[in-house]
Protein backbone atom coordinates (compact mmCIF):
# COMPACT_ATOMS: atom_id res chain seq x y z
CA UNK A 1 0.00 0.00 0.00
CA UNK A 2 1.21 3.49 -0.79
CA UNK A 3 0.27 6.55 1.20
CA UNK A 4 0.45 10.09 -0.10
CA UNK A 5 0.52 13.59 1.33
CA UNK A 6 -1.95 14.98 -1.20
CA UNK A 7 -5.04 13.44 -2.76
CA UNK A 8 -4.04 15.02 -6.05
CA UNK A 9 -0.93 12.84 -6.16
CA UNK A 10 -3.01 9.70 -5.43
CA UNK A 11 -5.12 10.34 -8.52
CA UNK A 12 -2.02 11.02 -10.61
CA UNK A 13 -0.42 7.82 -9.30
CA UNK A 14 -3.51 5.76 -10.10
CA UNK A 15 -3.55 7.08 -13.65
CA UNK A 16 0.16 6.56 -14.29
CA UNK A 17 0.25 3.07 -12.78
CA UNK A 18 -2.84 1.87 -14.67
CA UNK A 19 -1.36 3.26 -17.88
CA UNK A 20 1.73 1.17 -17.18
CA UNK A 21 -0.34 -1.98 -16.74
CA UNK A 22 -0.31 -2.30 -12.94
CA UNK A 23 -3.39 -3.48 -11.09
CA UNK A 24 -4.11 -0.87 -8.44
CA UNK A 25 -7.04 0.14 -6.28
CA UNK A 26 -7.84 3.24 -4.23
CA UNK A 27 -9.22 2.70 -0.74
CA UNK A 28 -9.81 4.81 2.39
CA UNK A 29 -6.35 5.30 3.94
CA UNK A 30 -5.92 3.29 7.18
CA UNK A 31 -5.34 5.84 9.96
CA UNK A 32 -3.00 3.50 11.83
CA UNK A 33 -0.62 3.72 8.87
CA UNK A 34 -0.81 7.38 7.97
CA UNK A 35 -2.96 10.38 8.84
CA UNK A 36 -1.89 12.29 5.78
CA UNK A 37 -4.33 11.60 3.03
CA UNK A 38 -7.85 10.23 3.02
CA UNK A 39 -7.10 7.85 0.19
CA UNK A 40 -4.39 5.22 -0.21
CA UNK A 41 -3.33 3.14 -3.18
CA UNK A 42 -3.22 -0.67 -2.91
CA UNK A 43 -1.17 -2.94 -5.12
CA UNK A 44 0.39 -6.37 -5.08
CA UNK A 45 3.39 -6.09 -2.76
CA UNK A 46 5.60 -8.20 -5.04
CA UNK A 47 5.56 -5.32 -7.56
CA UNK A 48 6.91 -2.85 -5.00
CA UNK A 49 10.16 -2.02 -6.78
CA UNK A 50 8.64 -1.59 -10.21
CA UNK A 51 5.83 0.55 -8.87
CA UNK A 52 8.14 2.71 -6.81
CA UNK A 53 10.41 3.38 -9.77
CA UNK A 54 7.43 4.12 -12.07
CA UNK A 55 6.14 6.72 -9.61
CA UNK A 56 9.57 8.29 -9.20
CA UNK A 57 10.08 8.37 -12.96
CA UNK A 58 6.80 10.24 -13.31
CA UNK A 59 7.71 12.67 -10.49
CA UNK A 60 4.81 11.59 -8.32
CA UNK A 61 5.34 12.45 -4.70
CA UNK A 62 4.29 9.80 -2.20
CA UNK A 63 4.75 9.52 1.52
CA UNK A 64 5.75 5.86 1.92
CA UNK A 65 5.21 2.31 0.78
CA UNK A 66 3.89 0.04 3.49
CA UNK A 67 3.33 -3.65 3.79
CA UNK A 68 -0.30 -3.94 4.85
CA UNK A 69 -1.10 -7.54 5.86
CA UNK A 70 -4.69 -6.62 6.75
CA UNK A 71 -5.33 -6.21 3.05
CA UNK A 72 -5.45 -9.99 2.63
CA UNK A 73 -8.55 -10.20 4.80
CA UNK A 74 -10.39 -7.61 2.77
CA UNK A 75 -8.93 -8.33 -0.65
CA UNK A 76 -12.36 -9.22 -2.03
CA UNK A 77 -13.51 -5.67 -1.35
CA UNK A 78 -10.30 -3.99 -2.41
CA UNK A 79 -10.49 -5.63 -5.82
CA UNK A 80 -14.20 -4.99 -6.34
CA UNK B 1 -38.02 41.65 -30.16
CA UNK B 2 -35.72 39.61 -32.35
CA UNK B 3 -33.00 37.15 -31.52
CA UNK B 4 -30.80 38.11 -28.59
CA UNK B 5 -27.38 39.21 -29.74
CA UNK B 6 -24.99 38.71 -26.86
CA UNK B 7 -21.90 40.91 -27.20
CA UNK B 8 -20.87 40.93 -23.52
CA UNK B 9 -18.56 37.93 -23.55
CA UNK B 10 -15.73 39.84 -21.88
CA UNK B 11 -17.95 40.07 -18.79
CA UNK B 12 -19.03 36.44 -18.99
CA UNK B 13 -19.48 34.25 -22.04
CA UNK B 14 -22.93 33.20 -23.21
CA UNK B 15 -24.13 30.84 -24.43
CA UNK B 16 -22.07 28.01 -22.99
CA UNK B 17 -21.60 24.80 -24.96
CA UNK B 18 -24.32 22.28 -24.09
CA UNK B 19 -21.59 19.93 -22.82
CA UNK B 20 -20.96 22.33 -19.92
CA UNK B 21 -24.49 22.00 -18.61
CA UNK B 22 -24.45 18.24 -19.16
CA UNK B 23 -21.19 17.85 -17.22
CA UNK B 24 -22.51 19.89 -14.31
CA UNK B 25 -25.71 17.88 -14.21
CA UNK B 26 -23.72 14.64 -14.38
CA UNK B 27 -21.64 15.68 -11.39
CA UNK B 28 -24.69 16.48 -9.30
CA UNK B 29 -26.64 13.39 -10.29
CA UNK B 30 -23.99 10.72 -10.69
CA UNK B 31 -20.65 11.64 -9.15
CA UNK B 32 -21.48 13.61 -6.02
CA UNK B 33 -18.81 13.33 -3.39
CA UNK B 34 -16.22 15.71 -1.99
CA UNK B 35 -12.80 15.34 -3.62
CA UNK B 36 -9.81 14.46 -1.49
CA UNK B 37 -11.83 14.07 1.67
CA UNK B 38 -12.95 10.47 1.91
CA UNK B 39 -11.81 7.21 0.42
CA UNK B 40 -15.14 6.04 -0.96
CA UNK B 41 -15.76 5.72 -4.66
CA UNK B 42 -17.86 8.88 -4.98
CA UNK B 43 -15.14 10.98 -3.37
CA UNK B 44 -12.49 9.32 -5.54
CA UNK B 45 -14.55 9.99 -8.69
CA UNK B 46 -14.77 13.65 -7.72
CA UNK B 47 -10.98 13.72 -7.16
CA UNK B 48 -10.45 12.24 -10.61
CA UNK B 49 -12.72 14.88 -12.10
CA UNK B 50 -10.74 17.70 -10.49
CA UNK B 51 -7.45 16.24 -11.72
CA UNK B 52 -8.90 15.98 -15.24
CA UNK B 53 -9.98 19.63 -14.99
CA UNK B 54 -6.36 20.53 -14.12
CA UNK B 55 -5.15 18.57 -17.14
CA UNK B 56 -7.62 20.43 -19.37
CA UNK B 57 -6.36 23.80 -18.09
CA UNK B 58 -2.81 22.55 -18.65
CA UNK B 59 -3.64 21.87 -22.30
CA UNK B 60 -4.68 25.52 -22.75
CA UNK B 61 -1.45 26.84 -21.21
CA UNK B 62 0.84 24.04 -22.46
CA UNK B 63 1.79 23.42 -18.85
CA UNK B 64 1.71 19.91 -17.53
CA UNK B 65 2.74 20.04 -13.87
CA UNK B 66 -0.84 19.74 -12.63
CA UNK B 67 0.16 20.17 -8.98
CA UNK B 68 1.03 23.77 -9.90
CA UNK B 69 -2.35 24.45 -11.53
CA UNK B 70 -4.45 25.97 -8.76
CA UNK B 71 -8.17 26.60 -8.78
CA UNK B 72 -9.70 29.70 -7.22
CA UNK B 73 -13.15 31.21 -7.34
CA UNK B 74 -12.17 33.71 -10.06
CA UNK B 75 -9.13 35.37 -11.60
CA UNK B 76 -9.35 38.18 -9.02
CA UNK B 77 -8.66 35.72 -6.22
CA UNK B 78 -5.69 34.24 -8.08
CA UNK B 79 -4.24 37.71 -8.72
CA UNK B 80 -4.74 38.66 -5.07
CA UNK B 81 -2.99 35.51 -3.82
CA UNK B 82 0.04 36.37 -5.96
CA UNK B 83 0.13 40.09 -5.17
CA UNK B 84 -0.28 39.62 -1.43
CA UNK B 85 2.21 36.72 -1.35
CA UNK B 86 4.99 38.33 -3.32
CA UNK B 87 4.98 41.90 -1.97
CA UNK B 88 5.77 43.13 1.51
CA UNK B 89 6.41 46.66 2.87
CA UNK B 90 9.61 48.07 1.37
CA UNK B 91 9.21 46.14 -1.90
CA UNK B 92 8.63 47.70 -5.31
CA UNK B 93 6.19 46.53 -8.00
CA UNK B 94 5.72 47.48 -11.65
CA UNK B 95 2.50 47.39 -13.59
CA UNK B 96 0.94 49.08 -16.64
CA UNK B 97 -1.60 51.85 -17.06
CA UNK B 98 -4.14 49.48 -18.59
CA UNK B 99 -4.67 47.15 -15.64
CA UNK B 100 -8.06 46.09 -14.36
CA UNK B 101 -9.06 46.90 -10.78
CA UNK B 102 -8.45 43.24 -9.91
CA UNK B 103 -4.76 44.17 -10.18
CA UNK B 104 -4.82 47.88 -9.31
CA UNK B 105 -6.86 47.65 -6.11
CA UNK B 106 -4.68 45.06 -4.35
CA UNK B 107 -1.58 47.00 -5.47
CA UNK B 108 -3.02 50.31 -4.20
CA UNK B 109 -4.00 48.57 -0.97
CA UNK B 110 -0.40 47.45 -0.47
CA UNK B 111 0.93 50.86 -1.47
CA UNK B 112 -0.72 52.26 1.67
CA UNK B 113 1.21 49.64 3.64
CA UNK B 114 4.62 50.61 2.27
CA UNK B 115 4.94 48.93 -1.14
CA UNK B 116 6.11 51.34 -3.84
CA UNK B 117 4.59 51.21 -7.29
CA UNK B 118 5.64 52.18 -10.82
CA UNK B 119 2.86 52.37 -13.39
CA UNK B 120 4.30 52.19 -16.89
CA UNK B 121 2.24 54.29 -19.25
CA UNK B 122 0.74 52.59 -22.29
CA UNK B 123 0.21 54.42 -25.58
CA UNK B 124 -3.28 55.77 -26.24
CA UNK B 125 -4.11 52.64 -28.29
CA UNK B 126 -3.27 50.53 -25.24
CA UNK B 127 0.03 49.15 -26.57
CA UNK B 128 3.07 48.97 -24.32
CA UNK B 129 6.74 48.83 -25.16
CA UNK B 130 8.07 46.11 -22.80
CA UNK B 131 11.44 47.90 -22.70
CA UNK B 132 9.69 50.56 -20.60
CA UNK B 133 9.42 47.95 -17.84
CA UNK B 134 13.17 47.45 -17.87
CA UNK B 135 13.68 51.16 -17.16
CA UNK B 136 11.57 50.91 -14.02
CA UNK B 137 13.27 47.88 -12.49
CA UNK B 138 14.96 48.66 -9.17
CA UNK B 139 16.93 46.63 -6.69
CA UNK B 140 13.82 46.04 -4.58
CA UNK B 141 11.46 45.20 -7.49
CA UNK B 142 9.74 42.00 -6.42
CA UNK B 143 6.89 41.72 -8.92
CA UNK B 144 5.77 42.81 -12.38
CA UNK B 145 2.05 42.50 -13.16
CA UNK B 146 0.71 42.81 -16.68
CA UNK B 147 -2.55 42.05 -18.38
CA UNK B 148 -2.33 39.84 -21.46
CA UNK B 149 -5.04 41.95 -23.11
CA UNK B 150 -6.87 45.06 -21.95
CA UNK B 151 -10.50 44.53 -21.02
CA UNK B 152 -11.29 48.03 -22.34
CA UNK B 153 -9.55 48.23 -25.72
CA UNK B 154 -8.71 44.55 -26.19
CA UNK B 155 -5.12 45.51 -26.97
CA UNK B 156 -2.76 42.56 -26.51
CA UNK B 157 0.42 43.32 -24.57
CA UNK B 158 3.70 41.70 -25.55
CA UNK B 159 3.92 39.68 -22.36
CA UNK B 160 6.42 37.19 -23.76
CA UNK B 161 8.98 40.00 -24.10
CA UNK B 162 8.21 41.09 -20.55
CA UNK B 163 8.69 37.47 -19.45
CA UNK B 164 12.21 37.35 -20.81
CA UNK B 165 13.11 40.74 -19.32
CA UNK B 166 11.83 39.58 -15.92
CA UNK B 167 13.53 36.18 -16.23
CA UNK B 168 16.85 37.88 -16.87
CA UNK B 169 16.37 40.05 -13.79
CA UNK B 170 14.99 37.13 -11.73
CA UNK B 171 11.69 38.91 -11.01
CA UNK B 172 8.30 37.16 -10.94
CA UNK B 173 5.91 38.18 -13.73
CA UNK B 174 2.19 37.80 -13.05
CA UNK B 175 0.07 37.77 -16.23
CA UNK B 176 -3.66 38.46 -16.05
CA UNK B 177 -5.14 36.26 -18.81
CA UNK B 178 -8.78 37.11 -18.02
CA UNK B 179 -9.52 38.23 -21.56
CA UNK B 180 -7.31 35.79 -23.44
CA UNK B 181 -7.25 32.29 -21.92
CA UNK B 182 -9.03 30.07 -24.42
CA UNK B 183 -9.34 32.75 -27.12
CA UNK B 184 -5.76 33.81 -27.81
CA UNK B 185 -2.88 31.29 -27.95
CA UNK B 186 -0.68 31.53 -24.87
CA UNK B 187 2.70 32.91 -25.84
CA UNK B 188 4.68 32.28 -22.65
CA UNK B 189 6.36 28.91 -22.20
CA UNK B 190 6.04 28.36 -18.45
CA UNK B 191 8.62 25.57 -18.48
CA UNK B 192 11.21 28.00 -19.79
CA UNK B 193 9.91 31.12 -18.06
CA UNK B 194 9.44 29.51 -14.66
CA UNK B 195 9.38 32.99 -13.08
CA UNK B 196 5.87 33.55 -14.49
CA UNK B 197 2.35 32.98 -13.23
CA UNK B 198 -0.59 32.89 -15.62
CA UNK B 199 -3.88 33.77 -13.91
CA UNK B 200 -7.13 32.90 -15.66
CA UNK B 201 -10.87 33.09 -15.30
CA UNK B 202 -13.05 30.11 -16.13
CA UNK B 203 -16.28 31.80 -17.17
CA UNK B 204 -15.19 33.85 -20.16
CA UNK B 205 -13.39 32.31 -23.14
CA UNK B 206 -12.89 28.98 -21.37
CA UNK B 207 -16.71 28.60 -21.40
CA UNK B 208 -17.00 27.44 -17.78
CA UNK B 209 -19.55 28.73 -15.28
CA UNK B 210 -18.98 31.71 -12.99
CA UNK B 211 -17.19 30.87 -9.75
CA UNK B 212 -14.23 29.26 -11.53
CA UNK B 213 -10.73 30.56 -12.13
CA UNK B 214 -7.18 29.88 -11.12
CA UNK B 215 -3.55 30.08 -12.12
CA UNK B 216 -0.60 28.15 -13.51
CA UNK B 217 2.46 28.76 -11.36
CA UNK B 218 5.99 28.53 -12.76
CA UNK B 219 8.35 26.27 -10.81
CA UNK B 220 10.47 29.15 -9.53
CA UNK B 221 7.58 30.85 -7.73
CA UNK B 222 6.62 30.29 -4.10
CA UNK B 223 3.29 31.67 -2.94
CA UNK B 224 1.50 31.74 0.38
CA UNK B 225 -2.22 31.27 0.95
CA UNK B 226 -4.78 34.05 1.44
CA UNK B 227 -7.13 31.54 3.01
CA UNK B 228 -6.13 28.62 5.24
CA UNK B 229 -8.24 25.66 6.23
CA UNK B 230 -9.16 22.07 5.53
CA UNK B 231 -7.49 20.36 2.59
CA UNK B 232 -8.15 16.67 3.24
CA UNK B 233 -4.41 16.19 3.70
CA UNK B 234 -2.19 16.28 6.81
CA UNK B 235 -5.33 16.03 8.87
CA UNK B 236 -3.32 15.24 12.00
CA UNK B 237 -1.75 18.72 11.89
CA UNK B 238 -3.37 22.09 12.46
CA UNK B 239 -0.81 23.86 10.30
CA UNK B 240 -1.44 24.59 6.63
CA UNK B 241 0.26 22.08 4.27
CA UNK B 242 3.18 23.53 2.34
CA UNK B 243 2.76 21.50 -0.84
CA UNK B 244 0.70 22.38 -3.89
CA UNK B 245 -2.10 22.40 -4.79
CA UNK B 246 -3.35 21.87 -1.22
CA UNK B 247 -1.47 24.87 0.21
CA UNK B 248 -3.54 27.28 -1.89
CA UNK B 249 -6.85 25.38 -2.07
CA UNK B 250 -8.43 25.36 1.37
CA UNK B 251 -12.05 24.45 1.86
CA UNK B 252 -14.20 22.31 -0.41
CA UNK B 253 -13.41 23.12 -4.02
CA UNK B 254 -16.11 24.17 -6.52
CA UNK B 255 -16.51 20.69 -8.02
CA UNK B 256 -19.68 21.38 -9.99
CA UNK B 257 -18.16 24.55 -11.43
CA UNK B 258 -14.95 22.77 -12.37
CA UNK B 259 -16.93 19.93 -13.98
CA UNK B 260 -18.43 22.62 -16.22
CA UNK B 261 -15.08 24.31 -16.77
CA UNK B 262 -13.48 21.04 -17.85
CA UNK B 263 -16.29 20.46 -20.36
CA UNK B 264 -15.98 24.03 -21.64
CA UNK B 265 -12.23 23.68 -22.16
CA UNK B 266 -12.58 20.27 -23.78
CA UNK B 267 -15.10 21.82 -26.18
CA UNK B 268 -12.81 24.68 -27.16
CA UNK B 269 -9.75 22.45 -27.50
CA UNK B 270 -11.71 20.16 -29.81
CA UNK B 271 -12.69 23.15 -31.93
CA UNK B 272 -9.13 24.49 -31.69
CA UNK B 273 -7.93 27.76 -30.15
CA UNK B 274 -6.49 28.90 -33.49
CA UNK B 275 -9.87 28.37 -35.19
CA UNK B 276 -11.62 30.28 -32.39
CA UNK B 277 -9.06 33.06 -32.61
CA UNK B 278 -9.51 33.28 -36.39
CA UNK B 279 -13.30 33.52 -36.03
CA UNK B 280 -13.08 36.26 -33.38
CA UNK B 281 -10.60 38.21 -35.50
CA UNK B 282 -13.08 38.05 -38.39
CA UNK B 283 -15.83 39.41 -36.13
CA UNK B 284 -13.60 42.23 -34.86
CA UNK B 285 -12.54 43.02 -38.40
CA UNK B 286 -16.14 43.07 -39.68
CA UNK B 287 -17.21 45.34 -36.83
CA UNK B 288 -14.31 47.77 -37.25
CA UNK B 289 -14.79 47.89 -41.02
CA UNK B 290 -18.49 48.58 -40.68
CA UNK B 291 -18.46 50.93 -37.71
CA UNK B 292 -15.57 53.09 -38.92
CA UNK B 293 -17.80 54.56 -41.60
CA UNK B 294 -20.66 55.50 -39.29
CA UNK B 295 -20.59 59.24 -38.77
CA UNK B 296 -19.66 60.14 -35.20
CA UNK B 297 -18.34 56.70 -34.22
CA UNK B 298 -14.92 56.69 -32.60
CA UNK B 299 -13.21 53.34 -32.09
CA UNK B 300 -10.48 52.93 -29.46
CA UNK B 301 -7.50 50.60 -29.36
CA UNK B 302 -5.25 49.47 -32.19
CA UNK B 303 -8.10 48.97 -34.70
CA UNK B 304 -6.05 45.98 -35.86
CA UNK B 305 -7.67 42.56 -35.20
CA UNK B 306 -4.22 40.94 -35.11
CA UNK B 307 -3.24 43.08 -32.15
CA UNK B 308 -6.33 42.73 -30.03
CA UNK B 309 -8.51 40.18 -28.29
CA UNK B 310 -12.09 39.72 -29.53
CA UNK B 311 -13.51 42.97 -28.24
CA UNK B 312 -13.90 46.55 -29.39
CA UNK B 313 -14.59 49.74 -27.43
CA UNK B 314 -16.17 52.73 -29.12
CA UNK B 315 -18.30 55.82 -28.63
CA UNK B 316 -20.79 57.81 -30.67
CA UNK B 317 -20.15 61.53 -30.65
CA UNK B 318 -22.41 63.58 -28.37
CA UNK B 319 -24.27 60.53 -27.09
CA UNK B 320 -24.03 58.99 -23.66
CA UNK B 321 -22.84 55.35 -23.65
CA UNK B 322 -25.59 54.51 -21.16
CA UNK B 323 -28.34 55.74 -23.50
CA UNK B 324 -26.82 53.82 -26.41
CA UNK B 325 -26.59 50.70 -24.22
CA UNK B 326 -30.24 51.03 -23.21
CA UNK B 327 -31.43 51.40 -26.80
CA UNK B 328 -29.25 48.52 -28.00
CA UNK B 329 -30.81 46.29 -25.35
CA UNK B 330 -34.46 47.36 -25.48
CA UNK B 331 -34.88 48.10 -29.18
CA UNK B 332 -32.35 45.77 -30.82
CA UNK B 333 -31.82 43.01 -28.19
CA UNK B 334 -28.08 43.59 -28.31
CA UNK B 335 -26.38 43.03 -24.94
CA UNK B 336 -23.16 44.91 -24.34
CA UNK B 337 -21.31 46.68 -21.57
CA UNK B 338 -21.24 50.44 -21.30
CA UNK B 339 -19.40 52.98 -19.17
CA UNK B 340 -16.24 52.34 -17.17
CA UNK B 341 -15.16 48.72 -17.31
CA UNK B 342 -13.68 48.40 -13.76
CA UNK B 343 -10.57 49.99 -15.15
CA UNK B 344 -10.23 53.76 -14.59
CA UNK B 345 -6.56 53.75 -15.64
CA UNK B 346 -7.25 52.28 -19.08
CA UNK B 347 -9.97 54.86 -19.64
CA UNK B 348 -7.55 57.62 -18.65
CA UNK B 349 -4.99 56.12 -21.07
CA UNK B 350 -7.38 56.09 -24.03
CA UNK B 351 -9.01 59.40 -23.07
CA UNK B 352 -12.48 58.04 -22.24
CA UNK B 353 -12.57 58.85 -18.51
CA UNK B 354 -15.09 59.44 -16.86
CA UNK B 355 -17.83 58.66 -19.41
CA UNK B 356 -16.36 55.38 -20.55
CA UNK B 357 -17.16 53.48 -23.73
CA UNK B 358 -19.54 51.03 -25.31
CA UNK B 359 -17.86 47.66 -25.45
CA UNK B 360 -18.81 44.86 -27.82
CA UNK B 361 -17.07 41.63 -26.85
CA UNK B 362 -17.46 38.61 -29.08
CA UNK B 363 -17.30 34.87 -28.63
CA UNK B 364 -16.99 31.85 -30.88
CA UNK B 365 -20.79 31.65 -30.92
CA UNK B 366 -21.31 35.09 -32.47
CA UNK B 367 -21.76 35.42 -36.22
CA UNK B 368 -20.86 37.93 -38.92
CA UNK B 369 -24.61 38.38 -39.46
CA UNK B 370 -25.00 39.51 -35.85
CA UNK B 371 -22.16 41.98 -36.30
CA UNK B 372 -23.87 43.34 -39.43
CA UNK B 373 -27.14 43.73 -37.51
CA UNK B 374 -25.33 45.65 -34.80
CA UNK B 375 -23.80 47.99 -37.38
CA UNK B 376 -27.25 48.70 -38.84
CA UNK B 377 -28.51 49.44 -35.31
CA UNK B 378 -25.63 51.81 -34.62
CA UNK B 379 -26.24 53.60 -37.92
CA UNK B 380 -29.84 54.27 -36.88
CA UNK B 381 -28.85 55.34 -33.37
CA UNK B 382 -26.13 57.66 -34.69
CA UNK B 383 -28.65 59.63 -36.76
CA UNK B 384 -30.99 59.96 -33.83
CA UNK B 385 -33.51 57.24 -34.75
CA UNK B 386 -34.11 56.15 -31.18
CA UNK B 387 -37.90 55.94 -31.00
Amino acid sequence: MITFFSSQQVIKAEKVLRKNGFKVSLIPGPREISPNCGTALCFEYEKEKEISSTLKKNKIIFEAIHYYPEAKKISKWIES
Amino acid sequence: MGEVIYFDNAATSWPKPKQVLNAMEYYLEEIGGSPGRSGHRMSISASRLIEEARESVGNVFNFFDTSRIIFTKNVTEALNICIFSLLKPGDHAITSSTEHNSVMRPLRHLEKKGVSLSIVKCNSDGTLNPEEILKEIKENTKLVVLTHASNVTGTILLVEKAASICKEKNIPLLVDCAQTAGAVPMSIDLEKFNNCIMAFTGHKSLFGPTGTGGMCIGSNINLSPLICGGTGSKSDKDNQPEFLPDQLESGTINVIGLAGLKAGIDFLLKEGISKIRKHEKELVNAFINGATYIKGVKIYGTKNPEKQAGLVSFNIENMSPSIIGLILDRKYSIMCRIGLHCNPNAHKTDGTFPDGTIRFSFSYFNTIEQVEKSISALKEISVGKID
